[in-house]
């Protein structure tokens, strides 16, 4: 094969060109090119691409892992729409993201601007700050949920000593099992989108601090109008990047709550993974995955446009 | 020119590298050589159950060999369904939860063993007949029964169980066993702690979508967190409280728990992980006297593990696999798993005696009676919709004990999510 491929391409090259000139040479290029990402192609394909297909078209049948997969048209999505776990599923999931999304850009850019300074040390405390992302989830959940107890954890333990008689009941309350949830979210994520911030830092131009600088804007205002509009590339890409791993929250909610209190901190992906992997109705998770697939392009896209139509 | 060949090279290796993980065929086995049987497993170092069959089995039929092939424990029945949908599963398949049986079974994966014959008095056998035929048999069967710390009952002079108690006397003694050190009983955070008593005991059956016979298990379980007899259920989840630590470490003098607790107590004391002190197993208590008593046979439940046949075995080895399960299911099979711990699904004297004669067991004969004497009805009714059931039940569990919905409103709004995303009946 080696050897044929060898042979034949002197030929090729030899040839004059027919066309404009060059077209063969950019035809051949491409094909090369084509050829070196090959590989990665065959491996994204066969892993992803060709799942997704599949999964397209088992959300159109009532597949339970075995045997026939029987054609059920739009079955599965009339009942995802009537489906209460799936309303439930689909509000927390929104709940999660539009809590999620902001504190931790606020966290993670802060963290940044802190640690873009000369300070002695920085390097430890970028470090520290990275650790929760790179912590086992499991290990972060035992712990957090000590820190989280009711009635002997840390947490409740500072806020009666500062006044709070009634502390929430994080964890085991409807009410703030999301919010101890987003709290952990945040917590874990900002250390990676700090890594990020700061490499954003690096790109706004020191003479644009300097001439704000001279024409007497106070820190607030550099920060409003130098530091945040150079930053916007980097501030668009954490966004999308947030956006989609939020929509997507699974492990974090599977290992700290498991969806409970009763059904008070379900998501969409732990319904997929309890329709599908827990009681065999692949066909009905398969149109909730695709539903979560069709959220996350739609809020992507409007974000693009927004993008585009503020750097125009 | 270089470049061509590069690529031509890369694409060849990479074609090699994925043709190579699709590798795989099937050998016909001779009838008449010796047969290897491949038989489905977890945890294999710490679960001795597969191998010491395995080798009973071949100590008898030594021209069939049995092969263990291990599951993460978690994710098994996850695991066998890719291997089972890639028709790459065990000759024998290893039914580990009961919900499970009926998806294989209308997936087409079991081979129908009606014709293995039991022994008369095996327990949980029904649970795998479905229309009449049986897709599985059953080798071993916990029932849940109640631990209880003798030192601890001393200590407080409270009487200790014999057998004849109900729900009430249970709450009572829990009540006059609570100290500052020790609570009165340790209820552990699976809905199966309070469902399953209230399902056996009330003789419901949860596919029919109604379950105000919870509310009275529940309140008792809240009446009890109130009065400080045992340790609230948000105190449980945040903490991550183990069943083998509260009582192992005499945290609690009472448990409800399955008889696997029995091998795995003995051992921790044996090793020093639990503290050293004098315990026993006594009948679940019930409902009300009617069932009470060692005249009577206690109600409580318990799911059997069993073995079934792979649809797609080779021909050659089905009556290899089918000499397997009935095996299994023998009094041989039962000796064997007592000794090493196991409730088997066949029990009589012999084997309740070898179960006892452990060292480290209890030796009382309310032990004994508790472990031998009951009436198990089924954890999982066999129906695809039990899975989706329970995990409705589940949120309604949570939701009651951590306080934050009432036990009516929760129970109401289990009843209208099993009618509107399942269906009954």
């Amino acid at each position: 094969m080696a050897t044929s491929a060898r042979t034949a391409a002197p030929p090729a090259a030899r040839k004059v060109p027919q066309h404009r000139p060059g077209s063969k040479l950019r035809r051949h290029n491409t094909i090369v090119g084509w050829s070196f990402i090959l590989p990665n192609f065959l491996g994204f394909g066969l892993l992803t691409l060709v799942p997704i297909v599949v999964l397209f078209y088992m959300s159109f049948t009532n597949w339970n892992a075995f045997g026939t997969a029987d054609w059920v048209g739009f079955a599965n999505y009339e009942r995802l729409l009537t489906d209460g776990s799936f309303r439930i599923s689909f509000l927390n999931t929104l709940y999660y993201t539009v809590l999620h999304i902001p504190l931790t850009i606020v966290a993670s850019l802060g963290l940044a601007l802190l640690l873009n300074n000369k300070l002695r040390g920085v390097a430890f405390f970028r470090t520290a700050a990275f650790f929760p992302y790179i912590t086992s989830i499991v290990a972060i959940a035992v712990v957090w949920n000590l820190l989280f107890s009711p009635d002997s954890g840390p947490i409740n333990e500072v806020l009666r000593a500062i006044g709070i008689t009634e502390p929430p009941g994080w964890l085991t309350s409807p009410e703030w099992a999301m919010p101890a949830v987003v709290i952990v979210g945040t917590w874990r994520d900002m250390g990676y989108y700090m890594v990020l911030f700061l490499a954003g830092l690096q790109t706004v131009p020191r003479e644009l601090h300097e001439a704000a600088r001279m024409d007497g804007a106070n820190v607030w205002q550099r920060f409003v109008n130098v530091t945040l509009p150079c930053l916007r590339p980097t501030m668009f890409f954490v966004t999308v990047m947030l956006t989609i791993n939020s929509l997507k929250i699974f492990d974090l909610i599977l290992v700290m709550t498991g969806g409970g209190p009763g059904q008070s901190t379900s998501v969409i992906s732990q319904f997929i993974y309890r329709r599908g992997f827990e009681e065999n109705q692949f066909g009905f998770a398969s149109s909730a995955a695709v539903a979560l697939f069709f959220l996350c392009i739609a809020v992507t896209v409007v974000q693009f446009l927004w993008n585009k139509k503020r750097s125009v | 020119m270089k470049r061509t060949f590069a690529a031509a090279a890369g694409i060849a290796a990479t074609a090699a590298i994925v043709l190579a993980g699709c590798s795989g065929g099937t050998e016909a086995t001779d009838p008449d050589g010796p047969i290897t049987l491949t038989l489905s497993g977890w945890s294999l170092d710490t679960t001795p159950e597969f191998q010491a069959l395995a080798d009973a089995f071949t100590e008898q039929n030594p021209d069939v060999t049995v092969e263990l092939v291990g599951y993460d424990p978690v994710e098994y029945n996850t695991l066998l369904t890719a291997d089972l949908a890639a028709r790459s599963g065990p000759d024998i398949i290893t039914q580990k939860e009961v919900k499970f049986v009926s998806t294989f079974q209308e997936g087409g994966q079991l081979l129908d063993v009606s014709d293995v014959e039991l022994p008369d008095g095996i327990g949980g056998a029904s649970s795998y007949e479905i229309d009449g035929a049986s897709y599985a048999v059953p080798y071993r069967q916990d029932s849940w029964v109640l631990f209880y710390n003798k030192d601890l009952f001393d200590a407080a002079g409270v009487e200790q169980p014999d057998g004849s108690w109900t729900w009430d006397d249970y709450e009572e003694a829990a009540a006059a066993l609570t100290t500052d050190a020790s609570k009165g009983a340790y209820q552990h955070t699976w809905q199966s702690v309070v469902q399953g008593f209230a399902n056996a005991q009330t003789g419901a059956d949860i596919l029919d979508g109604d379950y105000e016979h919870f509310a009275p298990y529940y309140e008792r379980v809240q009446a009890m967190e109130e009065a400080g007899s045992e340790v609230a259920f948000n105190t449980a989840t945040a903490n991550q409280l183990t069943y083998q630590g509260e009582f192992g470490t005499q945290k609690a003098a009472m448990l409800p728990m399955g008889t696997w607790y029995v091998a795995t107590l003995i051992a921790q004391q044996a090793s020093g992980e639990a503290n050293d002190f004098e315990w026993g197993i006594a009948p679940i208590p019930q409902e009300d006297a009617s069932t009470a008593g060692l005249d009577n046979e206690p109600v409580t439940f318990g799911d059997p593990t069993g073995f079934g046949i792979n649809a797609g075995i080779d021909e050659n080895k089905v009556e290899a696999a089918k000499d397997f399960l009935e095996f299994a299911a023998s009094e041989e099979a039962a000796q064997v798993l007592a000794g090493i711990g196991i409730t088997p699904a066949l029990l009589n004297d012999t084997v309740v005696e070898t179960y006892f004669s452990v060292d480290g067991a209890p030796g009382d004969d309310l032990s004994k009676f508790a472990f031998a004497e009951h009436e198990t009805l089924p954890e999982n009714p066999t129906s695809s919709r039990t899975a989706a059931i329970q995990g409705i039940l589940a949120d309604m569990h949570t939701a009651i004990l951590s306080g934050s919905s009432s036990v009516d409103d929760a129970i109401a709004e289990a009843q209208d999510r099993v009618a509107s995303e399942v269906g009954t009946d």
